[in-house]
């Protein structure tokens, strides 16, 4: 025998095709689900980083592009001053009269007031020189003079630029005495013409509402932020500068400033940061976005949710789709199988009803057609036995009469010798009734009565035969008079209880025949006052094989086996026996006689 | 075989329950537009003052409204208008528990007058958090402010270097029977070492400009010999300082004091004042929130925390740093 592989062991574990199919199904759906969804989610998350990465880039250079934009649109507006004759003219001019100074400075505090007046993101407009003049917002501010404004580094990154143009990083704006306020500064050398050096500085400062809102607009997700560096890493605008300043907060400026790439992702404890960076040309300020890489997978997040409810969804399906499915693919052999076990019951009129085309179906056909051959072979089987029956019991017609009928008839000659006329006429009218009783009906059959009848004619001879020997009883309820109790079953019984019991009795033996309802059955009893028997005959009586049965070929196991065949196993003969004070025969009969059966039969 | 097929059967089941399961916890979860959305706690934080002048309050406010933003918490202000009007403040304290805050962050007016109204708040199981001054009670959660024993030694060390054995010291107190003033004043004096004996009087303007302006001239009138003053607060540096100009005694009496704001730092500019100590207001704030979030997080407090303190002179004035602690970046 081979050895079952696998795959065998493994469905041989399930003891149904329906489970067997099931777990397969499932199992091979849970497979192809999971391979489908670390591949989604392998590519789910690598696109939402690199996409990202790409959405972040594009913002923070389009926040770069505007601040550029921004601080040009600045320097431009200081370029109008700055170029204009007005300013240097007031601040370099030795020579102006007072009254021309006036004038001059109302043009420029005009200049001023429209600069002022068309941008709210500018605190302080001013034009300083080396000389000590200056001139400031409205003209009513002043220096504070507690500070060297030329040693201020936006002064000086001005003046020592080439261009003679500087943007500062955040500072307090502590020059100016109204003012402290937190600016980037916009500053522009003057060139004193007369001279041709740089003598003065022409400066804006600006607040932080319109970087900010550049910044704020561009939102990166819920908690990303855009941040501003100037070139040597410190914060130009920070939407949490006054918590960095406090030093409550901080950033990972270090790793920006030097990183090359133009991203960065750095752990902080738990979550990571994800920074995009841009710098710009113009002003040297790096535009930093950062994004807390927890928030853009979130999506990510909500997508593995997506795929594990859909891949849920899809399991339940399909097991609930491959349980209808397997159901209905099993069903003919669940009711093949459920036949077949109706057959081993023994009901062999079991039919399957064949509904497909395919294996099973042919399956079922062959059931079919062997169960309905094993019919048609037990109903000949049940016939046979009807015909052997049959044939047994004419045997048995045919048997009991030679022997029987030469001592009947030997009596009868030895009666007639001895002149005994009115007993020869009764024992040869007995003979004749008991003859004609048992040859003229071919049936197998007689009412109860009849049966007594017979045996009674059978016991009128006996009892001359035997003289004083023999006393007979008969009583038979009225009720079960017209019971139909199979031919030939008494007699032998009674045959028995004379040749076995009285006869070895010294006195007169006795005996009596009863029929009589019992607990819904027919009780024929056959009881005799003789030698009775001990347990060992008892247990061996309906031994067929027994010696002494086969003396006229007609025993209590022959009858036995008629009545079990005929009535089934719990009707029958049972036997009662008191060694020395008599036997018993009880026969068991239904009291329908069996009808339903016999009906069958025929 | 009968026993099998119910097991079988069974399993199955047990695995479409759980499937079900699985799908019904799924489906929840998204259908919830954001699961990890946490409350939003409500915080009442009630300052000495909202007196909008003040720096000093200002920034705190500032700093406690950052933490809650920082932080996903709403804040609520509420407070006097002059900070030594204690009645009002504990009334205020009365009206906020109305509200049923979350937690209660207060800067105590009065070492011991409020403390029975604090009692009640904790009593009804308001978390409380105590900022910038103390109570004589041990009863809020967490106490966040500036370590000003510290604070004043720090000063009183300074200030000790600015006078010789002749001359005398006049103090120029805030609120007498506030903890900070206690605790600054006896800072001051520690830090002063021997010199503390040559301070000759202590005035309490109740943190009110006009008063200590008119308290330091009587002061500086009545005792001439006085070389050196020391403010405890805002409202008495800047109170007393304008009495020095009026006076012409500028540069003369030496100043010191505390707290900071743009007129108090020009003044440290124009000499003045020869040192400022300033708090750190807005962190005070912040870590007031943050200690107040944390409680209610069901971590643990600090009990006691120090926000911070810097002695700002003339010289490093304008170090980057200080000019970061100096002016608030905040509000603009």
């Amino acid at each position: 025998m081979k050895k079952p592989n696998l795959i065998t062991r493994m469905f041989g574990k399930f003891k149904s095709i329906q489970s067997t199919m099931l777990v397969s199904f499932s199992a091979l759906m849970v497979l192809a689900m999971l391979v489908f969804m670390v591949i989604a989610m392998r590519y789910t998350s690598g696109t939402i980083y690199e996409n990202s990465i790409n959405y972040m880039s594009q913002i923070i250079q389009q926040v770069n592009y505007d601040i550029d934009t921004y601080i040009e649109y600045m320097e431009n507006i200081s370029s109008v001053i700055a170029k204009s004759s007005d300013v240097p003219r007031y601040l370099f001019d030795q020579n102006q009269t007072e009254a021309e100074r006036e004038a001059e400075k109302e043009r420029i505090l005009t200049q001023f007031q429209t600069i002022m007046e068309s941008r709210d993101d500018i605190y302080n407009v001013a034009a300083v020189a080396k000389n000590g003049r200056y001139i400031i917002n409205q003209g009513d501010d002043e220096l504070t003079g507690y500070v060297d404004i030329e040693s201020l580094d936006w002064y000086q990154a001005a003046m020592e630029s080439k261009s003679g143009i500087a943007v500062s990083s955040s500072h307090v704006q502590n020059a100016i005495q109204s003012s402290y306020k937190w600016v980037i500064t916009l500053s522009r050398a003057l060139v004193n013409n007369q001279t041709g050096e740089r003598e003065g500085l022409f400066f804006v400062d600006l607040n932080y509402s319109a970087i900010s809102d550049l910044c704020n607009n561009n939102s990166i997700e819920e908690k990303g932020y855009i941040f501003v560096l100037d070139a040597e890493g410190n914060i130009v605008y920070h939407p949490k500068q006054q918590l960095m300043y406090g030093g409550l907060k901080t950033e990972n400026i270090d790793a920006i400033m030097e990183c090359r790439e133009d991203s960065l992702i750095i752990d902080e404890g738990g979550d990571s940061k994800l920074y995009t960076m841009s710098k710009s040309k113009r002003t040297g300020w790096t535009v930093v976005g950062a994004a807390y890489t927890s928030e853009l997978l979130k999506n990510n997040e909500q997508a593995q949710m997506w795929y594990l409810l859909v891949a849920s969804i899809l399991l339940l399906a399909v097991i609930g789709i491959s349980s209808i499915i397997s159901r209905e693919i099993t069903k003919p052999i669940r009711s093949l199988r459920d036949s077949m076990r109706k057959v081993q019951n023994g009901q062999f009129g079991t039919h399957v009803e064949v509904i497909t085309e395919n294996e099973i179906g042919s399956l079922g056909r062959s059931f079919n057609l062997m169960t309905s051959e094993i019919q048609a072979l037990m109903e000949q089987n049940v016939y046979e036995q009807k015909q052997k029956r049959k044939s047994e019991l004419k045997a048995l017609q045919a048997q009991i009469n030679p022997h029987f009928l030469y001592n009947t008839l030997d009596s009868i000659i030895w009666m007639s010798e001895a002149g005994e006329n009115d007993e020869v006429v009764e024992m040869t009218s007995a003979l004749a009734r008991l003859l004609r009783q048992s040859i003229s009906n071919d049936k197998e059959e007689v009412e109860l009565e009849k049966e007594i009848e017979y045996v009674k004619n059978y016991l009128t001879i006996q009892k001359m035969r035997y003289k004083d020997k023999l006393e007979f009883f008969i009583y038979v309820d009225p009720r079960v008079a017209h019971v139909p109790i199979i031919k030939l079953v008494l007699q032998p019984l009674v045959e028995n209880a004379i040749y076995h019991g009285i006869k070895y009795k010294e006195t007169k033996g006795n005996l009596k025949i009863y029929a009589r309802p019992v607990d819904g059955r027919v009780e024929i009893v056959v009881a005799d006052d003789g030698i009775g028997m001990d347990e060992d005959v008892m247990e061996h009586i309906f031994d067929e094989h027994r010696k002494e049965q086969k003396r006229n070929g007609v025993g209590v196991p022959n009858v036995q086996k008629r009545l079990k065949l005929q009535y089934g196993s719990e009707y029958g003969i049972r036997y009662e026996s008191v060694k020395g004070a008599g036997t018993k025969a009880v026969i068991t009969i239904p009291v329908d006689g069996g009808r339903t059966d016999e009906k069958m039969d025929e | 075989m009968k026993k099998w097929m119910s097991k079988n059967h069974k399993i199955g089941i047990l695995m479409t329950v759980a499937l079900t399961f699985v799908v019904v916890c799924l489906g929840v979860r998204l259908a919830r537009n954001d699961p990890d959305e946490a409350e939003t706690y409500h915080l009442i934080f009630i300052p000495k003052t909202i007196d909008p002048a003040n720096g000093f309050w200002t920034a705190l406010i500032d700093g406690a409204k950052l933490g809650a933003e920082e932080m996903g918490a709403e804040i609520e202000v509420m407070g006097a208008g002059a900070e030594e009007d204690v009645e009002e403040q504990i009334e205020i304290i009365r009206q906020s528990m109305e509200k049923e805050p979350d937690a209660l962050l207060v800067a105590p007016g009065d070492y011991s007058e409020v403390s029975d109204v604090l009692q009640e708040v904790v009593d009804a199981g308001i978390p409380l958090i105590l900022l910038d001054s103390v109570i004589d009670r041990d009863i809020a959660v967490s106490e966040i402010g500036t370590d000003n024993y510290r604070a004043g030694k720090e000063l009183g060390e300074y200030a000790a270097t600015l006078i010789d054995g002749e001359g005398e010291i006049g103090i120029v107190s805030h609120v007498k029977g506030s903890s900070t003033a206690m605790e600054r004043s006896n800072g001051i004096c520690d830090g002063m070492g021997e010199a503390s004996h040559q301070i000759r009087s202590i005035v309490y303007c109740n943190s009110s400009y006009e008063k200590a302006y008119e308290l330091t001239k009587d002061m500086l009138n009545r005792y001439p010999q006085i070389s050196l003053l020391v403010a405890t607060n805002e409202y008495g540096a800047i109170g007393a300082a304008r009495a020095v100009n009026d006076l012409g005694l500028a540069g003369k009496v030496k100043m010191v004091g505390f707290d900071s704001s743009v007129e108090e730092i020009q003044l440290l500019e124009m000499g003045v004042f020869q040192a400022i100590i300033i708090q750190k207001p807005v962190n005070m704030g912040y870590l007031g929130v943050e200690q107040a979030i944390h409680v209610l997080n069901g971590k643990k407090a600090e009990p006691k925390l120090d926000s911070g303190s810097k002695l700002i002179t003339k010289e490093n004035l304008y170090e980057d740093e200080n000019q970061r602690l100096l002016y608030p970046f905040s509000g603009q």
